[in-house]
């Protein structure tokens, strides 16, 4: 009986170690489509930051030559990789599991498509559909954002806009955008992700607490989230945060430090212990040169 | 050593037998010859492995990732142990007044010599780079206890051969005229090294002074190179090496090593030379007791070391306790607790066994368990580093010495052995003025 038992939880466990081994991608996620084409361009601008973003762990392309981690990344050439839909991609890139981190802040959205369109180059029998919308539809290309700092408010004001054929400049309402903050290690997100109204306007509260450099500036960047408005970003640096001054690791006298940071403590210590000890060396020494000059003076004592 | 010197000894006849016997098997003689040529060639077929390994770097050795601190780290650590008997014999035992250390001082002072001088060329044998030894001057860090070490390595070294050379001046110049049977230059060395010494109370004085001097600085200076030695270790986090009473530790496993030494050196000088009548069975008994000593101290303090954190067995101790205890170490560690320290402890105890003979084998087992007491301090620690690297190759992570290794090693020991010879061979071992001085002052008590 406890033997079944043992046998019954035993295939429980395997089957639940198994399916953990299984990424699931929800079906909306899977079935999503790069809102462009990819060309040479596209392909470039991925293997550029697929080289910054992804090589150190998944290695270079056909060569088999990730790190060995568990699970192990795999290659871009392999087939388990280009068994992904791109919408599955696109999802496990920007939301990541386990030692694959997400990507969310750091890559912008377009760009996570431009490093598929990279990895896909490596699949001679792909052929790519291009989602519905953006193919059909050119009116949402060249999107402009204008970047305001309300002072007052301690807001964030961005205003997007968009040529259209026959009306002029006109907003572009309903389009869900994003302000970041650039920290050392990825985008740092600023509020949330707002839509913009009918005037194209989205409002980001900005805190009043974010550490900017030394004369408190801090780099934003306001981008468009949602690709089916096409690709575009503006970076700006405004005196917002919190003037902040972090003196170097280094500044500091400390035994860690360079060999002219000593703590004086220590320099007084060794110093002292060194002189000290040699002093008497150098000494003794001398009295060597005394022995001899003893030994030549004329003394009747000797004689006796 | 005495603040005033009776130098009547000077005039007593006795001075010339007791010169006469120490002074007899100083020069070259077949057996030195012969010996010597044995040791020349052993070295020659070490400096070759050396070659191989200047030649192809530390890939020659067993030393790898995980074990970068092998065999050539624990022989230094032994070596800077041995050495510090000098401080031990000369200089406590001799200060507090103790006459029976004197004929035996000066051998304790040509073991610390000869094994603080090879020292620093032991840490050269463990760089791969040995050409950039001068960067360690010039980009060192005082912080760094690895610069305290050469510091003090270097101090110990100065201050050793001063107790050395200091007491044998009397020596080279009451050798004058009684060396006939040696070598032309070797008379002239012995006349120069005498710095025109005529036995005047002055110089004397001037001696007694500046020998004293030097025996209080090497107390200080022994206790900073060993502990300073153990700081290398100590001040890491890593278990085994993370302990709060490594420095008196190392000094007390020192002592026993080098106590060890010193019988083994006594011996051969005893039968090789017949100077049994210096180094009597008197002298081994008390070493022994020496040794008994010493060894007490040092099991207390391996009692401290293991029992503290095997009693605690936090995660990462517990796993290289296991190791010496139970696991690959184990054969090795009792071995050595066991033969080195525990067994000597109790024959000693007895009379019986410290007699010369005896006391010579059980420090040659003493030595040589000294020598795998290092490995085990050294090496077990880093088999199991905190952050483990994946996925490398089994080679990597055990420690498996190699030939050319071992030979470099060896060849290290066989220096150290050969400046001993030299010495030993080329000079009075036992202070021949302080025997004198001695004999006449029982002669002259046993007159009154």
């Amino acid at each position: 009986m406890i033997k079944r038992y043992f046998t019954l939880l035993l295939i429980v466990l395997i089957s639940i170690r198994l399916s953990a081994q299984v990424w699931v991608v929800p079906a909306e996620n899977d079935a999503r489509k790069s809102p462009f084409a990819f060309d040479d361009a596209s392909r470039k601008a991925g293997s550029e930051i697929y080289m910054t973003s992804c090589k150190s762990c998944h290695g270079e392309p056909g060569k088999n030559n990730a790190v060995p981690l568990v699970p192990p990344p795999p290659d871009m050439s392999s087939v388990r990789m280009q068994a992904n839909s791109d919408g599955a991609m696109q999802y496990k890139i920007t939301n990541g599991r386990g030692t694959m981190p997400s990507f969310k802040n750091t890559i912008a959205t377009t760009d996570v498509w431009k490093v598929i369109s990279f990895v896909r180059s490596f699949n001679d029998k792909y052929v790519q559909e291009v989602a519905a919308q953006a193919a059909g539809g050119a009116s949402v290309a060249n999107v402009n954002i204008k970047l305001n700092w309300l002072k007052e408010q301690n807001q964030i004001q961005a205003t997007l806009s968009a040529p259209s054929k026959d009306k002029g400049i006109l907003p572009v309402g309903g389009a869900e955008v994003k302000l970041f903050a650039k920290r050392y290690f990825g985008n740092l997100l600023v509020d949330e992700a707002r839509n913009t109204d009918a005037a194209g306007v989205a409002l980001f509260n900005f805190p009043k607490d974010l550490p900017g450099d030394s004369a408190g500036l801090v780099q934003l960047v306001v981008a468009l989230s949602n690709e089916a408005f096409g690709d575009a970003k503006r970076d700006t640096t405004l005196a917002i945060g919190v003037p902040t001054y972090r003196p170097p690791l280094n500044e500091q006298r400390a035994m860690w430090n360079v060999v002219s940071k000593t703590p004086i403590w220590l320099l007084l210590a060794y110093t002292i212990a060194v002189f000290g000890a040699w002093g008497f060396i150098i000494y003794v020494f001398l009295q060597i040169r005394g022995i001899y000059r003893a030994g030549s003076e004329k003394n009747t004592e000797s004689a006796e | 050593m005495a603040s005033e010197v009776n130098t009547d000894f000077l005039h007593d006849k006795k001075l010339d037998s007791i010169a006469a016997d120490i002074l007899r098997p100083v020069g070259i003689t077949q057996g030195f010859i012969v010996w010597m040529g044995f040791l020349g060639i052993s070295l020659l077929a070490c400096i070759y492995a050396y070659y191989i390994q200047f030649d192809k770097g530390l890939i020659v050795t067993g030393l790898r990732d995980y074990i970068s601190w092998g065999m050539y780290i624990a022989n230094f650590v032994f070596f800077v142990a041995t050495s510090l008997v000098g401080m031990l014999i000369s200089s406590v035992l001799g200060l507090i007044g103790f006459k029976w250390v004197k004929p035996i001082a000066r051998i304790a002072e040509i073991i610390a010599v000869a094994f603080a001088a090879i020292a620093g060329l032991v840490i050269v044998s463990d760089m791969g780079r040995p050409e950039r030894l001068p960067y360690v001057f010039m980009y060192g860090r005082i912080q760094s206890p690895i610069i305290w070490d050469v510091t003090v390595v270097t101090t110990y070294l100065v201050i050793s051969t001063l107790l050395y050379f200091l007491p044998l001046i009397p020596d080279l110049a009451i050798s004058k005229g009684r060396m006939g049977h040696t070598p032309k230059w070797l008379q002239k060395t012995y006349e120069i090294l005498a710095v025109n010494w005529k036995h005047t109370p002055k110089q004397y004085q001037i001696l007694l002074k500046a020998v004293r001097i030097m025996l209080i600085l090497i107390i200080p200076t022994a206790f900073a190179i060993h502990t300073v030695t153990s700081w290398l270790f100590a001040v890491t986090l890593r278990p085994g090496w993370d302990s709060s009473i490594f420095g008196p530790y190392f000094l007390t496993g020192a002592f026993v090593a080098g106590s060890a030494a010193v019988v083994i050196m006594m011996y051969f000088v005893r039968t090789n030379y017949k100077l049994d009548k210096y180094l009597t069975e008197h002298h081994f008994d008390m070493m022994g007791k020496l040794l008994v000593l010493v060894s007490i101290v040092y099991l207390y303090f391996n009692i401290n070391e293991y029992l503290v954190p095997g009693f605690k067995m936090k995660t990462a101790e517990a796993i290289h306790l296991k190791d010496l205890f139970v696991g690959d170490w184990a054969f090795m560690f009792w071995s050595v607790q066991l033969l080195g320290l525990v067994i000597p402890i109790i024959l000693l105890l007895f009379k019986f066994f410290r007699k010369p003979l005896s006391m010579f084998v059980i420090s040659i087992v003493v030595l040589i368990a000294a020598w795998f007491k290092r490995l085990i301090i050294v090496v077990p620690t880093q088999d199991h580093p905190f952050l483990p690297i994946q996925h490398v190759p089994k080679a990597w992570m055990v420690y498996q010495p190699t030939i050319v290794e071992s030979a470099i090693t060896i060849g290290t020991l066989l220096l150290v052995i050969i400046i001993i010879t030299v010495l030993v061979k080329f000079f009075p071992v036992i202070p021949i003025w302080e025997m004198a001085e001695e004999q006449n002052e029982i002669d002259s008590k046993s007159k009154e």
